[in-house]
């Protein structure tokens, strides 16, 4: 087991695709509005809304090109004044936000006040809000709910149009991977209540309060009955960190730790068979622990509380893992190690930093594609989004994604430049067999990220463009003088609206 | 008649008795089944061997009692025996010779013949090239041992890979319809009353047939005539084409016609030893121009790819004279052809006939990396094998350094008391053990022999980075779980 800070990082995206499903229901285009009546179900549940998400789909695959039409509905609820809280993957990649009352046809207008990737959750508010003002918010309960205790769970899933009601049991909390991001885990709430495509972003309830924001499934074929809620927990630290007005991000330890469960290992680093401790495997060289923790160092006590050998503390007398202290910090907050280094005990203080290496393995929203086309060449940076919808399989490119992180090949190329594809022209006709391929230099420089390769393609030296991929032996080379001109032609030919788009 | 191998048994007082070779051979004289007990070595459980399973092919008989079948027929057998199709009577075999890169091996008696080979008559080895059109007939027979002839005509020869990735030879196409008859794994295709080759494929959509044609059957017959065989040669590059106009001109190729150009050259290789280079110009290989896409005029068979010229056309230790340009100079190098075998890679391309080696400690299983290990994880292995391992394979000389022949690497861990916590750790390579750098298996069995305080020290390149193992629990579970549980009867297989 190696766990690496506060968030999990899976080693394979392919992984959390399969465990989990987020709960986003499909646009129906035959939606039979219910003429407005009002029952006691409507005042219950008032605060309970449908989120419709007019969404785009980026495509990857010709860059230059707008984005697709796509999206869906979830879920939201009111929790304050004109501040309604839903899932993050309800509201990506919006283009245009609808929400509408339990038995109210009239469409809202909304918009993303704050949205946070890493654990799913986004507030919204209304354009305007007068609809909403003297509906009741539902109350937030910041505390886990017991095992086997009662929930019921509130939304618009798949199935019909009207809100619907689900009743289970508290089955387990543990931490799981966050399958919106695909690289992210913390505290879920699994539970027995049927939750479908379109419950997302729904509230939980125990009585009159919320204990959870329902919000993936098991889609997995050995699993029955099993759904995940976001706990009260991590929804308060979500509120708590945009009360400055940003939303900051969870921070890491930036560590990968392993088990001290071996004897002879514990005996190697003079431990006492105690059953604690945690190996300290790998410190990444610009996170929070860097230059305080280093490889061999044994991981005793968090903020005070022994880690037992398997990387669980016991906290608010639940057995816990260790990364739940970091957790319910924040970017900037320190938190106390002790460790073992050398046969002695050892205290020290580290402040928490996020770590975005990392996101070189997450799904990535709001983003436009970065690209360059030249000479009919289609560069792109390479990014899980990329990698996936373009299926790229050479094992030096999967390389660099693979270890982007955990071996820190981000200091060796921050933004690996893939050469995705070749638009077919007199000038390349020739360079058959590259796309999908790592660039390397292009006359002799290294190309570590994409401001790289248009500075290199711009320097007006030489008769030649020689660019070079990694794990190819042949160079491609192009004449500068054609190269120019066929840039244009190609293009025009394709419909290469501007030849390429940098994030400033 | 050509000299009786026993190279193993040195039975030469069992010459067999043949027919006279005056007569003509025929299917029910000159072909014989050959069965074969299949039973490749288990790679992810290395002490033991995977469930039988059997194949049937028909051989071509040769003088001496040899028997002439594919290497893929053979690969990785238990037991083989000949078959007379008419008689049904049988003899049991082994193998003299097998070349898995040529795809091909000789078998032999395994035990004195007796009357088995009385009144077949063997193969000639001899024959002219096809022309197209030729008609070539494939034989085989029914399975009450009838013969079937079905004709095909010559079409063109041309260079393909045989069953191995990456392993290119000179083969036949022939169109014509084939119906396979059960149990004809490979079948011989006979051109005049001589041997032309062995049907390798046959694809029933178009009609196609590929033959592993006699020019190479006859290279691999006369290598191994002297009972030391020696193979064939591997040249040891990559290359690309250099038909766009930006290269040559980059290249400096002035109005040179042709070449191709080179984009790596592997260490240990002829091509190494030749002193070509990354970026040269190969241009001429003996008294053959190549042109821009590395094909050259064969006096007998045409346009073919350069790799004839390595494998198939000369044996190995004949020196070809190179013409290359570098960097716009022309320049001559001497070729000398040598074979780089499976066993002198890093990471050898295939292991058949043994299992890999291995070493087990407490329940930590070591192996030696190979390409095969990797395709016991099945067709998806690229995706399904740890991936570290996948890229070992896909750029081995980003793992080579000094002293390295192989790459050890920890393959999992069995659960026993001395593994504890270490289940989930597999994929890794072993860089030191008990502080010494580890550059085969013989090394980590050596560098076991010497814990330090009771203790192993496994470095490995993967969290948790070092490994410790309780030398006396390990010596514990090596005698006793190991073998009762796991039923582990050799803990280490290093040869």
């Amino acid at each position: 087991m190696v766990t690496r800070g506060n968030h999990h990082r899976m080693p394979s995206y392919r992984l959390v695709l399969l465990a989990a499903s987020v709960l986003l229901a499909p646009p129906s285009s035959l939606r039979a509005e219910a003429p407005a009546k009002t029952n006691s179900l409507g005042q219950q549940y008032a605060g309970i809304v449908r989120i419709e998400n007019a969404a785009i789909q980026p495509d990857y695959r010709t860059p230059w090109n707008g984005a697709r039409p796509a999206g869906g509905t979830g879920t939201g609820f009111l929790i304050g004044p004109n501040r309604f809280l839903t899932n993050a993957h309800v509201v990506s990649n919006s283009t245009r936000l609808i929400i509408r009352g339990v038995d109210d046809s009239t469409p809202h207008l909304a918009k993303i006040e704050f949205i946070a990737h890493d654990c799913d959750l986004a507030l919204l508010s209304l354009e305007d809000p007068r609809p909403f003002e003297g509906v009741a918010p539902l109350p937030l309960d910041d505390t886990l709910p017991l095992l086997d205790s009662e929930v019921v769970a509130v939304g618009y899933p798949v199935g019909g149009d009207r809100i619907s009601v689900t009743r289970g049991v508290v089955s387990r909390i543990d931490f799981r991977p966050y399958s919106h991001s695909g690289v992210d885990q913390h505290l879920a709430i699994q539970v027995d209540a049927a939750i479908n495509p379109g419950n997302s972003g729904g509230p939980v309830m125990q009585g009159s309060k919320v204990v959870g924001v329902a919000f993936q499934g098991y889609s997995g074929a050995v699993a029955q009955n099993v759904g995940y809620i976001i706990p009260g927990p991590v929804v308060a630290r979500f509120l708590e960190d945009i009360k400055d007005g940003t939303y900051d991000h969870y921070a890491d330890l930036a560590i990968a730790i392993f088990p001290l469960q071996n004897p002879a290992m514990r005996r190697a680093l003079s431990l006492p068979e105690n059953g604690m401790g945690v190996l300290v495997a790998h410190v990444d060289s610009g996170g929070t622990c860097a230059g305080v923790l280093q490889r061999g160092d044994v991981l005793l006590e968090i903020d005070g509380q022994p880690i037992a050998s398997d990387g669980f503390i016991e906290f608010g007398g639940e057995r816990v893992n260790m990364n739940e202290i970091v957790e319910r910090k924040f970017t900037g907050d320190r938190i106390k190690l002790t460790y073992w280094r050398a046969g002695a005990e050892a205290a020290t203080e580290v402040t928490l930093k996020r770590l975005t290496s990392y996101l070189m393995q997450a799904n990535l929203y709001e983003k436009r594609p970065e690209y360059v086309v030249f000479a009919g060449l289609v560069f792109q940076p390479l990014d899980r989004n990329l990698l996936s919808t373009l299926n790229l399989t050479d094992d030096n490119v999967r390389y660099f994604f693979n270890y982007f992180g955990p071996r820190e090949l981000s200091k060796e190329r921050s933004q690996p430049v893939i050469l995705t594809q070749v638009l077919p022209d007199a000038i390349n006709t020739h360079f058959d067999g590259v796309g999908g391929k790592m660039v390397d230099t292009i006359n002799g420089q290294k190309i570590t990220r994409m401001s790289d390769l248009t500075s290199a393609l711009e320097k007006a030296e030489g008769e030649f463009i020689k660019i070079t991929l990694v794990g190819e032996g042949r160079p491609l080379v192009l004449d500068r003088a054609r190269a120019a001109a066929a840039s244009t032609r190609i293009n025009t030919q394709y419909g290469v609206s501007e030849p390429s788009f940098l994030e400033p | 008649m050509r000299h009786f191998l026993f190279p193993a048994l040195g039975l030469l007082a069992l010459m067999p008795q043949l027919a006279a070779a005056s007569e003509t051979p025929s299917p029910d004289k000159s072909i014989l089944r050959v069965n074969v007990s299949n039973q490749p070595h288990n790679f992810a459980l290395p002490w033991q061997k995977r469930q039988p399973g059997s194949k049937q092919g028909l051989g071509a008989l040769l003088d001496g009692g040899r028997v002439l079948v594919t290497a893929e027929l053979i690969q990785d057998s238990s037991y083989l025996e000949f078959e007379v199709a008419s008689s049904g009577k049988k003899l049991t075999a082994q193998v003299a010779t097998v070349d898995y890169e040529a795809n091909l091996a000789v078998l032999v008696p395994k035990e004195k013949p007796d009357d088995f080979f009385t009144g077949l008559v063997p193969f000639p080895m001899s024959g002219n090239p096809p022309q197209k059109g030729d008609r070539l007939e494939v034989w085989q027979f029914e399975s009450n041992g009838t013969p079937v002839t079905s004709p095909i005509a010559f079409e063109t020869a041309r260079l393909g890979r045989t069953f191995l990735e990456g392993s290119y030879f000179l083969q036949f196409e022939a169109n014509g319809a084939v119906n396979y008859r059960e149990g004809s794994f490979t079948l011989p295709v006979i051109r005049d009353g001589h041997l032309a080759g062995m049907l390798l494929s046959y694809n029933s959509n178009d009609q196609v047939a590929t033959i592993l044609p006699f020019p190479i059957i006859k290279a691999f017959l006369d290598d191994a005539a002297d009972g030391e065989y020696a193979g064939f040669a591997s040249f040891g590059i990559k290359f690309a084409p250099t038909l766009d106009e930006q290269l040559r001109t980059y290249l400096k190729l002035g109005d040179q016609k042709g070449g191709i150009m080179v984009t790596g050259v592997m260490p240990d290789t002829s091509a190494a030893r030749a002193g070509l280079k990354e970026g040269d110009v190969l241009l001429q290989i003996g008294e053959h121009t190549l042109d821009a896409r590395g094909n050259y005029q064969d006096p007998t068979w045409g346009l073919l790819a350069m790799g004839h010229l390595v494998k198939g056309a000369h044996p190995v230790g004949t020196a070809l004279p190179l013409k290359i340009s570098r960097d716009g100079q022309p320049m001559e190098l001497t070729l000398t052809l040598a074979r780089k075998a499976a066993r002198d890679f890093l990471i050898d391309p295939y292991v058949f006939d043994r299992g890999p080696r291995y070493l087990i400690l407490g329940g930590l299983v070591f192996s030696e990396l190979t390409r095969t290990y990797l395709e016991a994880f099945g067709n998806e292995w690229r995706d399904r094998a740890p991936f570290e391992l996948v890229y070992a394979v896909q750029n081995p000389e980003k793992f080579a350094r000094d002293g390295r022949k192989k790459l050890v690497f920890l393959a999992g861990a069995l659960p026993s008391q001395s593994t504890i916590g270490y289940e989930g750790v597999r994929g890794a390579f072993i860089e030191k053990v008990n502080g010494q750098v580890i550059n085969d298996i013989k090394d980590l069995s050596a560098a076991l022999t010497r814990p330090v305080d009771g203790l192993h020290t496994i470095e490995i390149d993967e969290v948790p980075y070092t490994l410790y193992i309780d030398a006396a629990l390990a010596a514990a579970d090596n005698q006793t779980l190991l073998p009762q549980r796991y039923r582990i009867t050799e803990l280490q297989k290093l040869e």
